[in-house]
């Protein structure tokens, strides 16, 4: 499919027409190519194409807001106006608004067309390389995708913004198995523009695999104790989301943010930067444009542990007074810390090294518990067996203050770049 | 929508074993934080798949348009994807199965408008103000799905369905010792907007009760680490048979590495216990996501997958099926217009027993009630985590003090084999999403299990 710019012109012209303040459209058309492997089996090649018509209208300080795939002129037509419609029976809100652009600007990243032939030659070594190397592994499944993207943003407040982008993309979910056992499943993902790497040698796909082989065989902790967490990057990803969660529009609007009123405080161990940067050039996946219609920009979280930036958007931001994000939040990148992994192992009495957390949501205090999954127990500063049915619990808030320390290594997952930290001072507990 | 007959002329594109499918999802979202409209929207996503091959060679195809010439595009190119894993490979066939029938769950009832429901959305929301002025912050959200299909398959299937889903989210939260804590409850389930809600007095009396259960939980305890005496509240009980035993009985799974695929026709659970993946009835009553036809077309039949504490079936698709020499179970849906059928739940349960749960209660002295899950995950070992967002102690056989938010793990076959007792209520919760690749609503249900839990906390 192609992008229609006439199409999204047309309905922003018409939503101002009928009767709109402000109006804006986002059109996104997306062909993606995915192979899927099944049970160690590649066995499905498929193609789809999308196409999707946002509309927003703003009319006396009430929003509509409506989406389609639809876009044949008479479905456009009716989405015009139930837009309008939407718009009409909402309650005014000051904080109803639209992003403000200038020029038009237009961004391009990766691959125009997938390189299927490439493609089909890298899973295909995968797969022969986890029955050369990993031969207790299950390959549960694995999707392997490109997916070509384009987003048109046009509003009447001057915003037109265009992103093209090509991306690979893979995922997968593993386990292992020895008779009639099986270790816990594990999975992790990466992306990048381009087919450089054998798959193997992608973020953290072979060192997973590779102790996923070890978790077959499990002890059960026994007892409860306090003790230091070696968080894995991929695990890590959880634990911020976790904590940019709690810096979001809702609990920001709700006042249920325990870090309402932290803004340029300390808060988490100085030795911890978390950015969030779209458009660095370690990250694959960054948008240039942020969901509300502004250009992304680079920015800090965590500043040696200062919070810099709350993640509001705009409604959110109008709605608290709060500065918007300068992005979406996403993307991150951790700094690395001055300890070899070796090294933050040495200094662990006793604990966990966590390579996957199943756990709820935190409260809106930030109390957390789940269990350790595809973990190893740290012992006198040796790993130690793998483990089964051990719980961590603790609170996002203490945790960012009990940093022990960070590794030099990072993965770098297309999405984010990760390091190992080391958190203390958490309650593991086993049967 | 185009029905399933109409698409019976296309037939003439299929030359290999081929799923044609028109779908629409048009779902409406009403989002309300302390009385601001934070998200009054539509959206509607349709189109066409086709899906051609079997036996380890799929090919799948979707574009956003519907009719003859955008069918055969996508059929014919189904079929060059398939050819490309087909190469040199041989894997036997698919079963067949064959049916006919129009499933269709809309109301009768006279469509009530955007407007009438952001104002049933804020007749809550006044209500909750009015009435619990001391809390923190307020949310109401409204959101349904229509999930319509026309499915025609190249083994002679023509199925329409229209499987609507209309749910209420209420989450109340409070300051205490000035931290916030919170209670969310669903209401809802199958039916569009009308079958399902009257008028926003009909809730009224559920929200007391939510904010009653959160005035406790505010002045409530941890919950002490370890292994406990629990009753599980069906709630519970169904997120159990849905996350913790259910997918380890996928046939995908079961082929990619999980514990039950060695269990077959063995204990794995208390002989009180018997399983059941329901396809549209149950009890004399339509399920809460009831499956008629599944998307590759196979009559859904039920599916019991522990029977006396016995495990006797995984749930499968056409391909597994094959697999295991086994007939298909009508597992096979999918989300989006533009999503393969996967290996899914539908209406997963614990069979209810014989006790009164004021009796279970009463026959504990020292353990926990637990009442209401959060989220919850399991693995392919039948390991799980679920959260649990409210419950009480038991003391003496009685209830105690409420608990804050914590979280219950254990090894899901082991848990089945401590159970003492089983309630005679049977639940279900309509509210249920699994994630798996895609999203898809699932119901799970069950009664009040008696059991040993292991307990987070501190």
């Amino acid at each position: 499919m192609e992008l229609d710019r006439d199409l999204v012109e047309s309905c922003k012209e018409a939503l101002l027409k009928k009767g709109a303040d402000k109006a804006g459209c986002i059109l996104v058309v997306q062909e993606k190519t995915e192979f899927t492997v099944n049970a160690g089996k590649l066995d499905l090649l498929r193609t789809t194409e999308t196409g999707q018509l946002s509309l927003t209208a703003i009319r006396d300080q009430r929003k509509g807001s409506l989406t389609i795939n639809d876009l044949s002129a008479s479905a456009v037509e009716t989405a015009i106006d139930e837009t309008l419609g939407l718009a009409k029976i909402s309650q005014p809100d000051e904080a109803n608004d639209i992003a403000e652009g200038d020029s038009p600007k237009t961004f391009e990243s990766g691959p125009s067309h997938p390189d299927l032939p490439l493609m089909q030659e890298r899973l295909t070594d995968f797969l022969e390389h986890v029955k050369t190397h990993h031969p207790l592994a299950v390959l549960d499944q694995l999707i392997f995708d490109f997916t070509r993207s384009s987003r048109l943003f046009l509003n009447s407040k001057g915003v037109d913004l265009q992103e093209d982008k090509g991306l690979y993309a893979l995922s997968t979910m593993f386990s292992s198995k020895k008779g009639k056992k099986s270790a816990s499943f594990n999975y992790t993902g990466y992306e990048s523009q381009n087919l450089e790497k054998p798959l193997d040698q992608c973020g953290s796909i072979h060192r997973l695999i590779s102790e996923n082989a070890k978790q077959i065989d499990t002890e059960v902790l026994d007892g409860k104790f306090q003790g230091t967490v070696l968080i894995s990057p991929d695990c890590l990803t959880d634990f911020l989301g976790m904590f940019t969660g709690m810096l979001g529009d809702y609990p920001l609007i709700s006042g249920t943010s325990p870090y309402k009123d932290s803004l340029g405080e300390l808060i988490a161990s100085p030795c911890l930067s978390l950015h969030s940067r779209p458009l660095d050039p370690e990250i694959a996946t960054g948008s240039h444009i942020t969901r509300d219609g502004y250009i992304a920009q680079n920015t800090s979280i965590l500043d040696h542990g200062k919070l810099e930036t709350f993640l509001l958007g705009l409604y959110g931001s109008k709605k608290t007074g709060l500065a918007r994000s300068l992005n979406n939040g996403d993307c991150w990148i951790v700094d690395p810390g001055d300890q070899d992994f070796e090294d933050l192992l040495k200094g662990i009495d006793r604990g966990v090294l966590l390579g996957r957390f199943s756990g709820g949501n935190p409260n809106e205090n930030g109390d957390f518990s789940g269990v350790a999954k595809n973990s190893f127990l740290i012992e006198k500063a040796a790993v130690g067996p793998a483990l089964s049915e051990t719980m961590i619990s603790g609170n996002i808030r203490d945790m960012l203050k009990s940093i022990e320390g960070i590794s030099k290594q990072r993965i770098h997952f297309g999405g984010a770049v990760l390091p190992w930290i080391a958190i203390g001072g958490l309650t593991i507990s086993g049967k | 929508m185009i029905q399933a007959s109409e698409l019976r002329k296309s037939a003439s594109f299929f030359h290999d074993y081929t799923e044609l499918r028109v779908q629409q999802n048009k779902s409406v979202e009403i989002a309300l934080v302390n009385g601001d409209v934070m998200r009054n929207a539509v959206n509607t996503t349709g189109g066409s798949s086709a899906r051609v091959g079997g036996c380890g060679a799929w090919g799948f195809a979707s574009a956003p348009e519907v009719g003859t010439k955008t069918f055969e595009r996508i059929v014919e190119r189904a079929s060059r994807n398939a050819k490309v894993l087909a190469k040199g490979r041989k894997e036997g066939s698919l079963p067949e199965t064959r049916t006919e029938g129009c499933f269709d769950y809309a109301t009768e009832k006279e469509r009530m408008g955007q407007k009438e429901l952001l104002d049933f959305a804020r007749g809550i929301d006044a209500y909750i103000l009015k009435n619990f002025p001391n809390l923190q912050s307020r949310v109401v959200v409204l959101r349904n799905l229509d999930m319509e299909k026309s499915l025609l398959t190249s083994q002679g299937t023509e199925a329409y369905s229209l499987t609507p889903r209309s749910l209420i989210y209420v989450d109340m939260s409070l300051m205490s010792e000035g931290q916030p804590v919170n209670l969310f409850e669903g209401f809802g389930g199958l039916g569009q907007f009308e079958d399902q809600f009257t008028t926003p007095e009909s809730l009224f009396e559920k929200l007391q009760i939510q904010y009653e259960h959160l005035v406790k939980k505010a002045e409530g305890v941890h919950a002490t680490a370890g292994p406990k005496e629990c009753i599980l509240d069906a709630d519970l009980a169904g997120i159990l048979a849905h996350e913790a035993i259910g997918h380890t009985t996928e046939a995908d799974f079961v082929l990619g590495g999980s514990v039950a695929a060695h269990y077959m026709d063995k204990e794995v659970a208390s002989p009180m216990v018997s399983l059941v993946d329901f396809a549209h009835h149950a009890f004399g009553e339509t399920c809460p996501i009831p499956v008629h036809v599944d998307d590759e077309g196979t009559p859904a039949e039920d599916t019991t997958i522990i029977e006396n504490g016995i495990l006797k079936s995984y749930m499968h698709n056409k391909e597994s099926a094959a697999q295991f020499e086994t007939a298909p179970t009508g597992n096979a849906r999918a989300f989006l217009f533009s999503d393969e059928p996967l290996i899914r739940m539908r209406n997963t349960a614990i069979l209810p027993g014989t006790s009164k749960l004021e009796d279970m209660i009463a026959s504990i002295d020292d353990g926990y009630y637990l009442m209401r899950p959060g989220n919850g995950q399991a693995d392919t070992t039948s390991e799980f985590m679920f959260a649990v967002v409210q419950g009480y102690e038991i003391k003496n056989g009685k209830l105690g003090k409420a608990i804050k938010d914590t979280t219950i793990s254990g090894v899901a076959f082991d848990l089945l084999k401590t159970v003492t007792a089983l309630s005679d209520e049977m639940k279900w919760v309509a509210t249920g999403m699994c994630g798996k690749k895609q999203p898809i609503p699932v119901g799970m249900g069950g009664p009040a299990i008696k059991c040993t839990v292991n307990m987070g906390g501190r």
